[in-house]
């Protein structure tokens, strides 16, 4: 205690240290190379990643396969693909996004005034018998469904991170084997859409979650229900988030190979896919990364210029995809 | 209509047991017919020799998950900390994007990529080097999970706050000392989480390690060996035609629940590690 009160003495002038001049302090070598280290490895990093993606595209570019039978054949699988992207967002866009809607919107949502709503109809004795059954159940729901809510939600992100060949035996053996449909692209469309399912809710959950509480909040103090503020204003305020979530799924499945051999094999077919989905459980699955692949399984070397051609036609189709994603996220997206 | 969305939400629990009910149901059919002991001990995988012993194709998946890890771990922690802690702002805006691009890379063109560019060029260096090795689709693996671990490492160091690296500086420190020993230990948590989840993601790549680590199993630790990882197994008997209900077709499905518990595991322990040492900074 004592030792605090005592005012230190004040140095004396002289003491001070000299003041180095700021300009003439260099940075020490450790510093440098430190520096240089990181900033070297990340130009590797940089320049790996796109030479790698850019040399197979300019070498060839430049040098066309003479014999060029196979090239019919990636027209079907275009459209293969084409029609495995029609089928896969039908089915994982409405679920997902619904789903994403349910788990921000509503389920997470402070259920006090409903449980004392319930329980005042309860002890008031207005319903009864099966009624009374029906209340207390949406109590018993209502207790739960914090939990559940989580459940949910640990699993959404572990369904993220499961590997995409075991989603490949899931439609194997649920959509070719239980349900019986045949190895087609109907098949395959839905294991992409389950397979990317995870991806839209999480995507739609954080474009849900920009737009401000105030929004809602303000549509409900005019008179809205919870329902109608949800539809009417936030929704549409999320839409263009959620539409640039979707096409980044969907970039992602449609480079997707392991899931579709594990489904539907790598066949050789020579017929032409018709592009209405409507009739995707008949055509053969066929798409372009399975192409590809088995263009790139072959020994001659002919096959594995045509493998890389296809692969320019994907990786555009995929640049293509990221840049309206960028487009839309950076025109529509706002800033509250 | 809640109800409808309710249901939707459910769907996502639905696949979950889906892919658990599938896996074990099928799985349990392959497990009648060849022995858990012999599954997990067994030294050889010659499936239509009837031996199924799957140490071979599990020790092909870890010692390629290794390399990847050996080549993505400095190139993506370097361009971490080099956008978080050196780099100008408007350069960052550029390349983070372009890295969250890369990491989207289909795994379809990196296989490629290894067979075509990444053995020619290693075989250079170790003449005799076979067309499928585990070295080249390790290098293509680690390209593919760079990444990862260099987005979400960086995403773990911006969110420290800046206070912590004025108060260092303001001691003294460099750059160089703050990036050790600031802002590394206090991301240490999403650091560490990145590096797992990417080995995780190494595990399960499929098309890169078909294509460049050839398909024979092989147990050995040697890198400049072909071996047939999990992954690549369920490629070569679905390419094929395996009847429903043979021995093969049953015998991916016990590899996938193999591969699946090995990735959970992994995921798990990454949530842990997030969990248990992350601190929150206000």
């Amino acid at each position: 205690m004592s030792t605090l009160e005592t005012p230190s003495p004040p140095p004396p002038p002289s003491a001070t240290a000299t003041v180095r001049p700021l300009a003439k302090k260099r940075a020490r070598p450790s510093e440098q190379l430190f520096k240089w280290l990181v900033v070297g490895l990340t130009a590797i990093t940089m320049a790996m990643l796109i030479c790698g993606a850019g040399s197979i595209s300019w070498s060839f570019l430049t040098d066309k396969p003479s014999s060029n039978p196979a090239k019919a054949g990636f027209n079907s699988a275009l459209r293969g693909s084409v029609v495995l992207m029609m089928v896969t967002i039908f089915f994982a866009w409405p679920i997902g996004v619904a789903a994403a809607l349910y788990l921000e919107k509503f389920a997470a949502q402070s259920a006090t005034l409903t449980e004392r709503r319930l329980r005042e109809r309860l002890t008031t004795g207005r319903v009864s018998g099966l009624g009374a059954g029906w209340v207390h159940a949406r109590l018993w729901w209502l207790r739960i469904r914090p939990r559940v809510v989580h459940l949910i939600d640990v699993n959404i992100s572990n369904l993220a991170a499961v590997p995409s060949i075991i989603y490949g035996l899931l439609g194997l053996a649920i959509f070719v084997g239980v349900m019986g449909i045949s190895k087609s692209l109907l098949a395959g469309g839905l294991t992409l859409a389950v397979l990317i399912l995870p991806i839209i809710i999480i995507a739609a959950r954080e474009a849900l979650r920009a737009v401000p509480i105030s929004i809602e909040q303000g549509a409900m103090a005019l008179g809205a229900t919870r329902w109608q503020a949800v539809r009417s204003q936030v929704f549409p305020a999320a839409l263009p988030g959620i539409l640039t979530g979707t096409i980044l799924a969907m970039s992602r499945a449609i480079g997707e190979t392991a899931p579709l051999i594990v489904v539907g094999g790598v066949v050789f077919s020579t017929a032409v896919p018709s592009l209405n989905p409507l009739e995707a459980g008949n055509e053969a699955l066929l798409a372009m990364p399975l192409q590809i692949y088995f263009w790139t399984d072959q020994p001659q070397a002919s096959f594995q210029a045509i493998a890389a051609a296809g692969i320019i036609v994907l990786l555009a189709t995929l640049l293509v995809m990221n840049l309206v994603a960028i487009i839309l996220r950076n025109r529509y997206s706002k800033r509250w | 209509m809640l109800l409808a969305l309710a249901a939707a939400a459910t769907i996502s629990v639905l696949v979950t047991v889906g892919i658990v009910v599938v896996l074990v149901e099928e799985g349990a059919l392959f497990f009648t017919d060849v022995p858990i002991t012999e599954f997990f001990t067994g030294t050889q995988w010659f499936p239509l020799e009837g031996k199924f012993g799957v140490l071979p194709l599990l020790n092909a998946s870890i010692v390629i998950a290794l390399i990847a890890a050996v080549v993505a771990v400095p190139l993506g922690l370097g361009s971490a900390i080099y956008l978080s802690e050196y780099a100008p702002e408007r350069l960052r805006r550029v390349v983070k994007p372009v890295l969250e691009i890369l990491a989207g890379m289909p795994t379809i063109v990196l296989g490629f990529f290894a067979l075509d560019a990444v053995t020619p060029a290693l075989q250079m260096v170790f003449p005799g080097l076979g067309l499928y090795n585990a070295l080249a689709a390790g290098i293509v693996v680690g390209l593919l999970i760079t990444p990862l671990i260099s987005s979400l490492s960086e995403d773990a160091m911006r969110a420290v706050p800046n206070s912590m690296r004025e108060g260092a500086f303001g001691l003294g420190a460099t750059r160089r000392v703050v990036s050790l020993r600031v802002v590394i230990p206090a991301a240490l948590s999403g650091i560490v989480a990145s590096i797992v989840l990417a080995i995780s993601r190494a595990i399960g790549e499929t098309m890169a390690v078909t294509l460049a680590a050839g398909t024979i199993p092989n147990l050995s630790w040697n890198p400049l060996e072909g071996m047939q990882t999990i992954t690549a197994y369920i490629v070569q008997v679905s390419k094929g035609e395996a009847t429903r209900g043979s021995l093969q077709y049953d015998s991916i499905f016990a590899v996938g629940l193999l591969l699946f518990a090995v990735t959970l595991v992994i995921n798990i322990i990454a949530v842990r590690i997030v969990r248990k040492y992350r601190t929150v900074y206000q």
